[in-house]
């Protein structure tokens, strides 16, 4: 079986937690992330290129690049780059904390996740911005942890390209 | 110039090579490194010639061996494979080497193993019962009912000093979970997800609060719960501990964590999410999974050994139950005694106790009551024990009333004497004598009222009357009829009184003459008056069965002889009653 570390990184309020808790099932209260600033949860997921279990680390919303502690990213395979799509300035931290996660852990797999695709009518995100980023080649989804849309694809797009890394 | 000349010899690409500078290089060689060419040789030899490697090493290795072991435990872990595998091989080639090399030791480490587990087995169920029935048992079984666990693991709780019920082996860069082993028995939660807490935990309190530079989280403590954690360079050991662990715990799992740098370094530094090679580190884990319990059984457990102070206290309690007996046994017969005396009639028993180591009674005593001592005898109360002081006094219950009476009276066995309400009854028969001291006595008895002699035959009636005869006959004065009838009706009272008391009666019959007449005619004369009366009543009333008549000639005179009357008296019959017990 293998393992991998997964960071959720994003902003306050973007909905990492959410996004978790619609994805596994959790055995540590929320209260984690006040204490410690970290909740760890697991799911095991099924890719094609093999069964993995990805430990979630889910990091309390940072609002500046500052605010992320790097001990928290040490060693992770993959993260989760979180931002609100009703709020664009989520998204430019989102970009920041990019920036920051790579110089912890170097070139690893990442999604970036525009959630809250449920509230289509205060929806800031244009698709150009989002156009933009791909060409970085970088992935981008919407996704909505109310709906459900996009979570279970998200998890396993990354659990996938870490899979992919590792066998690489 | 002989820089020039040195200069030309290294410089390789001069052309010009004659064998003046041979001859010039090799005596430059030679005065400058001849004493080091030598030794030079001898290197380079001793770098190249295996026989010379070879002796070298076997100069020094049982030094380095020897050296080597005393600093660490690295080079037993090196050698661990190589010697496993050697046996292995040893074995499948011929196990006979190994089996006559084990042979001595094997038979002592069976017999050794068999009594350890027959000891511990012993002594577990020895617990197990002291545990069953003792106080403490008692509530760690109310323990077991509250909680919902087992008795044996309550048991099992309590008895703990200390148990690393979980190991974690982390991976130090990623937090993942490398190996995990558990007691049995123990709780938990999912390692993949506790690892990684743990190790966000030390993230963050190695953050939040280091102070220096390798200041590291040791310790976590929960309750009866330790959590501590060893930190190496690659990998993180955490053991989650119950109870206090001695120090010396802390060495094994740093020695373990040692052991797994060393022996996985490789795979703990290429880790990149696949814990499979990390397998093998579960026994090095389980080692750490080390528990103590409270084993020893406290000293109140044990059976008592036979020691001077045991004998004497022993022989001292022996002496107080024997003691104790014997008081309570005495103590349980006086109350009884006092009891009785308390139903016996007659007696009143005013006070009892203990004074001076004996006992005491005081009370009243009717002087007809049972006597107090036949009573202590019979309660088998020793008499040498007991003061006691009788008041005399007269108890007015029937019984005693009635046998003060018949005391008092000085009562015949011919006179039952009965109370009812107060009044005295006499029945049977008595003498005159008796029949009036009787009723002029009963008026003093106390609790008598009244007496009754309408049932009591008075004897004079039988006695007294005086049949007459005529001078010089036995033949009976005429007119005495009356007093004849009277008489029979009398002794037919007498023969019902003599059956209803069971008492025979003789009736003799004393034939009396006067002072005329010889005195073989008065005796002829008295027989035949007498039995002449003897056999009138006996053809008057032949059914008699309890009264006999008798003929008695008397020569003794009734009165003295002055007149006429006194001759006629004194020539008659008188009657006296003899009774006796009927058989």
């Amino acid at each position: 079986m293998i393992q991998k570390k997964v960071c959720m990184i994003g902003s306050f309020a973007v909905g990492k937690t959410s996004l978790v808790r619609r994805f596994v099932e959790s055995i540590y209260s929320d209260k984690y992330h006040t204490t410690v600033g970290v909740k760890v949860d697991k799911k095991v997921v099924n890719t094609p290129a093999g069964e993995a279990t990805l430990l979630l680390w889910d990091i309390e919303g940072a609002e500046s690049e500052h605010d992320l502690r790097k001990s928290y990213l040490r060693g992770a395979s993959g993260y989760l780059l979180v931002a609100d799509g009703t709020r664009s300035d989520t998204l430019y931290k989102a970009l920041s904390l990019q920036t920051r996660a790579e110089e912890a852990v170097g070139t690893v797999p990442f999604l970036l996740l525009l959630n809250k695709a449920d509230l289509t009518q205060s929806w800031q995100i244009q698709e150009r911005e989002m156009d933009a980023l791909r060409q970085k080649s970088w992935t981008v989804l919407t996704t909505s942890a109310k709906s459900g849309q996009g979570v279970e694809e998200a998890f396993l797009r990354l659990a996938q390209s870490m899979m992919e890394d590792h066998n690489g | 110039m002989k820089q020039a000349g040195v200069q030309d010899a290294l410089d390789p690409s001069s052309a010009v090579s004659t064998s003046n500078d041979d001859e010039t290089m090799a005596e430059l060689r030679t005065l400058l490194l001849g004493p080091a060419e030598k030794q030079i040789a001898d290197v380079h030899a001793r770098l190249t010639d295996p026989n010379r490697q070879l002796e070298e090493v076997v100069h020094v290795l049982p030094a380095a061996i020897s050296v080597r072991s005393r600093r660490d435990g690295q080079l037993a872990d090196a050698l661990a494979p190589t010697v496993t595998s050697a046996i292995h091989e040893s074995v499948r080639k011929d196990p006979q080497p190994i089996a006559d090399a084990i042979f001595p030791i094997i038979g002592p480490a069976i017999r050794k193993a068999i009594s350890a587990a027959l000891s511990g087995m012993t002594q577990s169920f020895n617990q197990t019962l002291a545990y069953s029935v003792s106080v403490k048992g008692l509530k760690w079984r109310l323990e077991a009912l509250r909680t919902g666990r087992s008795f044996a693991e309550v048991v099992l709780l309590h008895t703990l000093l200390y148990r690393v019920e979980q190991v974690f082996l982390i991976h130090r860069e990623t937090g993942l979970l490398l190996q995990h082993v558990s007691a049995p028995g123990s709780q938990m939660q999912d390692a993949d997800m506790v690892s990684g807490m743990l190790t966000a935990i030390q993230d963050f309190v190695h953050d939040s609060f280091s102070t220096a530079k390798g200041d590291e989280l040791q310790t976590l403590q929960v309750g009866e719960l330790t959590v501590w954690v060893e930190r190496g360079p690659l990998a993180v050991l955490a053991g989650v501990i119950r109870g206090n662990a001695p120090h010396e715990l802390r060495e094994v799992f740093q020695q373990t964590l040692e052991r797994i740098h060393l022996q996985f370094g490789t795979a703990l530094s290429e880790f990149k999410g696949d814990a499979s090679p990390f397998d093998s580190t579960r026994s090095l884990l389980e080692d750490c999974l080390q528990a103590h319990y409270d084993s020893q059984p406290k000293a109140s457990d044990k059976p008592a050994k036979l020691t001077p102070l045991n004998v004497i206290v022993s022989l001292l309690v022996i002496a107080a139950l024997v003691l104790g007996f014997f008081w309570l046994r005495g103590r349980w017969r006086w109350d009884n005694f006092i009891e009785q005396l308390r139903n016996e009639p007659g007696i009143v028993v005013a006070e009892t106790g203990t004074r001076d180591g004996k006992y005491y009674l005081s009370g009243l005593r009717d002087p007809l009551a049972r006597d107090p001592a036949v009573l202590m005898q019979e309660a088998k109360v020793d008499p040498n024990k007991v003061l006691s002081r009788w008041e005399p006094f007269q108890a007015l219950t029937p019984d005693f009333v009635l046998a003060r009476s018949k005391r008092l009276l000085n009562t015949p066995n011919t006179v039952k004497l009965s109370l009812k309400d107060g009044v005295l009854n006499a029945e049977g028969f008595a003498s005159h004598d008796w029949v009036i001291e009787a009723r002029r006595g009963s008026r003093f008895l106390p609790g008598v009222n009244g007496f009754r002699d309408d049932r009591l035959l008075d004897l004079n009636r039988v006695e007294d009357p005086l049949l007459m005869f005529v001078l010089d006959s036995a033949e009976l004065v005429p007119g005495q009829s009356e007093k004849f009838d009277a008489l029979v009706h009398d002794i037919e009272r007498l023969q019902a009184q003599a059956e209803a008391m069971q008492k025979n009666v003789t009736l003799e019959i004393y034939g009396h003459t006067d002072e005329s007449g010889t005195e073989e005619r008065n005796a002829t004369l008295a027989a035949e008056r007498a039995q002449t009366v003897a056999s009138e009543l006996q053809g008057r009333l032949p059914r008699w069965t309890n009264v006999t008549v008798r003929a008695v000639a008397s020569k003794e005179q009734l009165r003295n002889e002055v007149t006429e009357a006194d001759r006629a008296t004194n020539r008659s019959v008188t009657f006296k009653v003899i009774a006796t017990d009927a058989q």
